[in-house]
């Protein structure tokens, strides 16, 4: 099926046929000619938040929709984007490559999505002052970034849920000296994850999710529909639920490793190990909202990322090399100073 | 009072040689500040961010300790004195150091 001109058709004003965009500021479709604002509400929109539970066993339940829908391939980095109703870009929202445009795109249905809830203006404040707060940031640093401009995305992510039933055991020391002992211990608990958020997509990394995504609610998700991807891009779910828990599985594995490390509630625990029985598995394919301002330092790609539901932001920014050494002499001479003291007032 | 020109030479290169080994700790320092100040608190990317803080306190504990035997060898004008006088210092600072690794 099509979608192309569907979509286009949903997109245009009910009033005078103007074309129209998602609004962050009014929540709404907002149209680009007579600037009026259509509601994208529906009754059942309480129903986006709902999960669905994955059994291991019954793979064969979990297909991809062959939807034909405008999908955008980038040259550099290998996303695959698409562009709904006037945001048609040629540069890709993950690397700033150019995208060039396919004809179809096989995905999983997106079952629900947070809407756009701060606007690009906002977002690109946001970046520039993240930016601007880096410690030993080289000089012309706020110069490159405040020249980039950020881009809206919807990023493909998953909240899976899951019962774990975890057996450890490790070794942990006591004592110090002559006295260190080694100790083992073993025991069972059990954990619930609950709304664990992961990226579905290689272009964001756990490490931008934890600093932008600190509260997720899942009573802000709305039902997937085309009108709130109007004048952003958006990537779509290409990972099936068990590729989607294999990519959650080392954040997990070190989730439970912290977590039995708390249970023990000792120093020096090492030599961990644990079996976990999985079960109640629940998943949803969502779309989260993420402004990303790419800028290039010295030959170097990075990226600043700024959360659209609230304006948290993270990133990746260059060190200046004199200002390290400067810290580093600073820290060193403090350092020297107390141990010069020491030493020359005969202490221990 | 001893002649100061060795132990001061010495400073000296503790205080290049420790800029330079420091860089990399300070970057950790820095990373470790923005990520505790700015990722989830106990989230994967926090706990990945914050392991091995213990190597900007082994770098200041190093110097520091180098600093204390060129303090006493400036004061006494005896190195192997200073260095003899050393090992208690050296045990203590190796089980904080063992305490802190375990903590890490």
């Amino acid at each position: 099926m099509d979608t192309t001109n569907a979509t286009q058709s949903d997109l245009r004003c009910p009033t005078c046929a103007g074309q129209c965009s998602y609004s962050p500021t009014y929540r709404g479709l907002e149209c680009a000619s007579c600037g009026n604002v259509h509601d994208l509400k529906t009754d059942d929109d309480y129903r986006a938040a709902e999960e669905l539970g994955y059994n291991p066993n019954l793979t064969g339940e979990d297909l991809p929709d062959l939807s034909k829908t405008r999908a955008h391939h980038c040259k550099t980095c290998g996303g695959v984007v698409l562009f709904t109703g006037p945001a048609l870009s040629e540069r890709c929202p993950y690397c700033d490559g150019p995208v060039v445009l396919g004809t179809q795109d096989t995905s999983y249905e997106t079952m629900a999505l947070i809407p756009f809830e701060i606007d690009a203006m906002y977002a690109q404040h946001q970046a520039q002052d993240w930016v601007k707060r880096r410690i030993a940031a080289p000089n012309d640093l706020e110069d490159i970034v405040a020249k980039a401009r950020v881009a809206g995305l919807y990023a493909p992510f998953w909240t899976f849920d899951s019962e774990e039933a975890v057996e450890y055991w490790a070794q942990y020391t006591v004592g110090s000296s002559s006295n260190r002992r080694t100790k083992t211990t073993k025991g069972k608990m059990r954990i619930s994850f609950d709304d664990l958020l992961m990226p579905a997509s290689p272009h964001v990394t756990p490490l931008i999710r934890d600093g932008i995504l600190h509260d997720f609610d899942p009573s802000a998700l709305r039902p997937y529909r085309e009108g709130y991807l109007a004048g952003f891009a958006a990537e779509r779910h290409h990972q099936s639920v068990a590729d989607g828990l294999d990519s959650n599985e080392a954040d997990k594995r070190l989730l439970i490793r912290n977590r039995i490390k708390q249970h023990i509630n000792k120093s020096g625990v090492n030599n961990l190990g644990y079996h976990t029985h999985t079960s109640g598995i629940h998943y949803r394919r969502i779309l989260l909202p993420v402004w990303i301002l790419h800028y290039e330092y010295r030959g170097q790609p990075m990226k600043v990322v700024v959360s659209g539901i609230d304006g948290r932001t993270y990133g990746e920014r260059p060190f200046s090399v004199p200002k390290i050494a400067a810290y580093s002499g600073l820290l060193s001479a403090i350092a020297i100073i107390i141990g010069l003291a020491w030493g020359a007032g005969g202490l221990l | 009072m001893a002649p100061l020109t060795s132990p001061l030479l010495a400073a000296l290169v503790l205080m290049i040689a420790a800029t330079f080994v420091g860089m990399l700790p300070v970057v950790k320092l820095i990373r470790v500040y923005e990520g505790h100040h700015e990722l989830k608190q106990g989230s994967a990317g926090w706990i990945r961010t914050i392991a091995g803080w213990s190597m900007i306190v082994f770098w200041l504990m190093t110097t520091w300790f180098v600093a204390t035997i060129i303090g006493d060898w400036g004061v006494s004008g005896d190195l192997q004195g200073a260095v003899d006088r050393s090992w208690l210092r050296l045990r203590i600072i190796i089980e904080i150091a063992a305490a802190i690794a375990d903590s890490d």
